[in-house]
This record gives structure tokens, sequence and C-alpha cells, in this order.
């Protein structure tokens, strides 16, 4: 259970970890080593040729991965053996196209029966009452993000269709580190939670222990994405690295 | 559904970005039944594009090639190309809307060149994004878009052509969204811009329509356009669309090598840059590198409503590769005095394939734009 993990997490963080970076080998060990450091839960990110709404370390990791060899299908059975190995709850991040390609429900269902308990699509269609009904069947967790500028009766409807938890992006603009993230985020956080039970996470741009502490003042939960993969691939050591990075997030 | 032409079109973006599509499309439909707006922009065609545009009679090439072939001069417009007829529209609704800075995605150049175009006319801030790889093989249209006093931002990401300068002009919209205008170039992207561009490209059709029935006395048999994303296509055939005429638009077929840009003809529906349409990738949903010697059909997508045309079968779209367009460049230049874009070029080889079984038939070709451009590329080509 995504919302329950948070919850009981004394300090949730959320890495992302892209796929398939250096090897599939290589994210098995990163994703056990992310949960036996604490991680709360931890976003598996599938690597896309067109990653729009990605800054340059996020664009630069799916695209390494994708000359690696990426592809779904090599990743799926071996995340059913990661799934049932770590405490954290595994959830895909993934942008759309990928995951219609052979029928958006019968994908769900794969992703679902090698143990992820939540997606989250950042390219989802304005109307995605159909694919929340999809995972709201099937038992899946869709993960809605609510930006700066969503307006309150779209927030409503974003709310009424998202479970797992509720990610609210802190800036305008794609992924990727920043030194300073907008006082705003606090507020919208407020707004969202007056509309839910669910925990409420706060991602984009988050990548020192200060940023993380201040978060956790008023959100549930904070997703690192960039920090971390931009240090992934800097190292010769990624598990090692991970490991120490979220260690350092979680001080 | 509502920003749907059947199944394709929609809007796949950043949540980030809905209010700013939805403000623009109540924006554009306000702006549309304005007769102020509708009168500024009829006037701005007119007295600085150069409209109406010509319609030629191609008769050496017709005799040539047995059937009746009339062009509609698109290349004599101001800026070069149909592009401008949509960036000064856009320009104009970006006014209406406050917004001071804007961008733009361009491949061949010739959008970049009319966005910079109109934002000099208007006095506004303009970044155009651009592939390296079209820098190189574009670069006059890189000049002038810097003479007009635009920045132009290179791309190196990804196949560094038009997609990659799509995706980087949508993430700076993505982060700039209070103060930006995006001005995108063709009938592709969310849901309102297909319709949007399609209504500013209007034009096209509607005046070949009158010239060509004031001309020949009645309707041509076909009507054929360049499709890379589609906006001249859909310009011309939006005028049309409810008449017994074919329309017939041609793709990319790229080089030898197996390398194209056919989304139509090969793609299968996914979602690229904001919207569900024909799009050329792999069996993981990844999207394919494309090939064509012309940068503005250099594109692995298509615009919504062409996927729809072709789905309905009220379109076909037909295939031309590189060695045909280039041939097509020389031909109209022997025969007509006229240097088409390599774009516009594959639209004229199209008509060695339609002319056998069509001995005298009047076909209507969109020559949407000129080919100044594209010398550097033809001789190295070596023609």
């Amino acid at each position: 259970m995504i919302a329950e993990a948070i919850r009981t997490s004394k300090r949730a963080v959320i890495p992302y970890v892209t796929a398939g970076l250096p090897d599939l080998d290589a994210t098995g060990e990163i994703i056990r080593a992310l949960s036996d450091a604490g991680a709360a839960a931890i976003e598996i990110g599938i690597p896309f040729s067109d990653p729009m709404a990605d800054g340059p370390v996020l664009q630069k990791a799916s695209h390494l991965a994708l000359q690696a060899g990426f592809t779904l299908d090599g990743l799926l059975p071996r995340v059913a053996k990661w799934s049932t190995g770590v405490r954290a709850p595994l959830i895909v991040m993934s942008y759309i196209n990928p995951l219609m390609r052979r029928g958006m429900g019968e994908t769900l269902v794969r992703l679902r029966d090698s143990g992820i308990q939540g997606v989250i699509i950042p390219d989802l269609p304005s109307d995605a009452s159909g694919i929340h009904e999809i995972c709201r069947s099937i038992g899946i967790d869709l993960i809605r993000l609510v930006a700066p500028t969503t307006p309150e009766e779209r927030r409503r409807e974003v709310v009424s269709q998202c479970s797992g938890f509720v990610y609210a992006v802190t800036v305008k603009g794609v992924t990727g580190a920043r030194s300073n993230l907008p006082a705003e985020v606090r507020r919208q956080v407020q707004d969202i939670r007056s509309l839910t039970d669910l925990p409420v996470c706060t991602g984009f741009g988050v990548s020192t222990a200060t940023q993380v502490e201040d978060m956790l003042s008023f959100a549930d939960g904070v997703i690192v994405g960039s920090h971390l993969m931009g240090r992934v691939m800097e190292s010769k050591t990624p598990v090692e690295e991970s490991r120490k990075v979220l260690r350092m997030l979680m001080m | 559904m509502k920003g749907y032409f059947g199944e394709f079109g929609g809007r796949y973006v950043p949540e980030t970005l809905l209010p700013a599509l939805q403000e623009l499309e109540d924006e554009f439909s306000a702006a549309w039944e304005d007769r102020g707006f509708r009168d500024e922009f009829s006037g701005c065609l007119r007295d600085y594009v150069g409209r109406p545009s010509p319609l030629t009679h191609a008769r050496r090439l017709s005799e040539h090639l047995g059937i009746e072939v009339w062009l509609k001069r698109e290349d004599l417009n101001h800026t070069g190309s149909h592009k401008i007829n949509n960036a000064i529209g856009q320009i104009l609704l970006a006014r209406r809307m406050g917004k001071e800075r804007i961008i733009a995605e361009t491949g061949a150049g010739q959008h970049g060149v009319a966005t910079a175009t109109a934002c000099a006319l208007f006095g506004l801030t303009c970044a155009v994004y651009m592939g390296t790889r079209d820098i190189e093989r574009q670069h006059m249209n890189v000049e002038r878009m810097r003479l007009l006093g635009a920045e132009v931002v290179a791309v190196p990401t990804g196949t560094a052509t038009l997609k990659d300068a799509t995706s980087e002009a949508i993430r700076d919209w993505v982060t700039n969204v209070d103060t930006t205008y995006y001005l995108l170039g063709s009938a592709v992207g969310p849901h309102p811009y297909p319709t949007l561009v399609r209504e500013f490209q209007r034009v096209i059709g509607e005046e070949a329509r009158g010239q060509i029935l004031e001309k020949t006395g009645s309707l041509p048999r076909a009507v054929i356009a360049c499709v890379g994303g589609g906006s001249n296509a859909i310009g011309i055939f939006s005028g049309f669309m409810n008449d017994q005429v074919e329309l017939i638009g041609v793709e990319a077929y790229g080089d030898a090598n197996g390398r194209h840009g056919a989304s139509i003809r090969f793609g299968i529906p996914g979602v690229l840059h904001g919207s569900r349409s024909h799009l050329l990738q792999d069996q993981n949903g990844q999207v394919l590198d494309t090939h064509s010697v012309a940068a503005g059909l250099d594109y692995p997508g298509v615009g919504p409503e062409h996927s729809f045309l072709s789905a309905t079968r009220r379109a076909r779209y037909e295939l031309v590769d590189d060695r045909q367009a280039l041939e097509a460049f020389r031909l109209l230049n022997r025969l007509e005095g006229i240097a088409p874009a390599l774009e516009s070029a594959h639209a004229i080889g199209f008509l060695r394939q339609y002319a056998p079984g069509h001995e005298g038939a009047t076909v209507l070709v969109n020559l949407s734009g000129r080919g100044d451009k594209d010398l550097h590329t033809v001789l190295q080509e070596g023609l």
C-alpha cells in the first residue's frame, strides 16, 4: 500500500530511478539499496525518446538507458522479482506513449502483475477518467499531479481521480534541481489537503536535505529524481552512490 | 469528444500547461467571433503578407505531364511561405492576451522566420528553438531570424531536428507559461492548436477555390499538398472539404536506406507533443528517427486532423522520396521558372505518379514555399 507506506514512514523520501541505467541489473541493486536505506516508496522511471516534462539530467538518463537497450518487456520480469524482495512499494513513472503501445489496459495489468503498485503519467489526457477507471478496477494506484497553475475546479477533479498519493508539483517547469523552491507550494499542499485524506507529496526541483526538511514540515513526502540520477550517472559505483544520496537526504 | 477529430487529437500535456491551453482556446473562440479581430487579421494578410496569393497555370509543366496543373503560390507571400498566415494570426492572438514574449519551434526555418518577422512587426521578444542539424542545413534562415531580432536557440538533443526543437519549446513554455505565448507552427500539438492553425491557414483553400472556379469554370479533380505536420495541406484542404474533390497529402518517403517521415502510411497511433495521431514508433513505443531531404517534413508525427481524414478516407496520403522531390525541384525551375521549397517539391513530385490514368485532369497543387533556402542542399545533392 503506497499511502500506508508514506504515512508510516518517519521521513518519507521517494527516490526516482531511471530504469536500465547503466543496465537493468544495476537498477535492481539500486532499488534494493534505496529500500534498505529507508525509501518510503520508489519510482521506477521508464525511459522515453521524447521526455518533454524532463530537464537535462533526466533527459540524459533516459537517452543513455535507451542506448543501453532498455525495453519494458525486459524490465517487467525483473520487477516481479524485485517487488517481492524489497520493502518499499514500487511505482512506475512513464510517459503515456510506451504504456499505450500495446494497449493501456493490457500494459497496466502487466505492471500490476509484476508487483507495481502505482503509476504516474506526466502526459495523461486532460480527461483521464477512462484511465482512472481502468486503474481502479484492476487495483493499481493512479497517482495524479497537481501543478502550481491548476485552478480549484480542476484540482477537485484531479484529486477525485487519484489514489496512492497526490503529487504536488513544486514549480512551473520541468524536472531538475533548483536552489530556490517557491514558497507558494506550502499553500498548494494545504489546498490539496482540504480536498482529500490521501498523503500529499511534493516533487520537482528538490536536491538537498534542507529542502527535504522544509518540504516535510507541511507535506507527507518528497520525491527526489534529477539530483539522484545526476549523482548516479557521475559515479563509478552507482549502487553505493544512490545509497549515500538517500542517506544524506534522510539525515 | 471536444478537442478530438474522431479518435485523434486531444490534450496530453503536463498538468501545468492545461490552464494555458484552456485560456488559449477561450481567447481564440472569442477572437474568431470578433469582427474587429477578423478585420485586423485579413488587413494584415492583405497589406503586409500580400494576399491573395496568385493562382498560376503551370503551362509547360502541364504539357510535359499531360494534366492541367495549377499552382497556389504561397511561395510569393512575404517571407516566402504559407507559415506567415499562421504566424500573423497567432501574434494577433498573443497581443490580445497581453503576452510579450513569443517562442516557436522550427524545422526548415520557414516558421521561425515567419514568427521572427511577426514579432519584429509588433515589437515582441522572440526565441526560436531549432535542432542543430537543421541549423546546419538551413543556415540562411538562421541568419534571417537573427537579423529580425530573434534569438535562435540551438537544440542538440535527440535527433537534433524539428521533433527535439518542439520538445524544447514545450519545456520553455512549461517554465515560462505566465509570460510566454507558444506560437506553434504546424497543425499538431495539443488542442486547440490543430484547429487554430487550420483556421489561420484556411485562407489558402478559400482563395484557391474561388480562383480556380473563376479561371477554369470548375473545381479541380484533385488538391495536392505536402504533409509534414500538415498545416499547408489542412489549409488548402479546408477550402474543398465538402466538394467532390480528391484530397491528396504527400508524405516524405526519405532516402534509399528506408528512413523517412511518412507517419500516416507507416505510423501507428500514438502520443507525441500533446496529441494522439499517427506516429513513427517502434514496438516499445519509442519514437523513431526520421529522415527527409526537406527539413520541414522530417518529423515522426502528423496533425491529428490528417490522421482523421485518412481514417475516414476523405483524404489519401501518398509517398514521394528525396530523389523524386529533388527531380521535381529541378523540373519546376526549368519548366516554370519557379524554385519550390523542397517540402513543396514533394507535392510537385507526386504529379508524375498521378498523371498516368488521369490525362487531361485539372489538379491544384499548394506551392507552400520558395526554395531559395534549399539551394545549398540541392547543390550538395548534385543537381
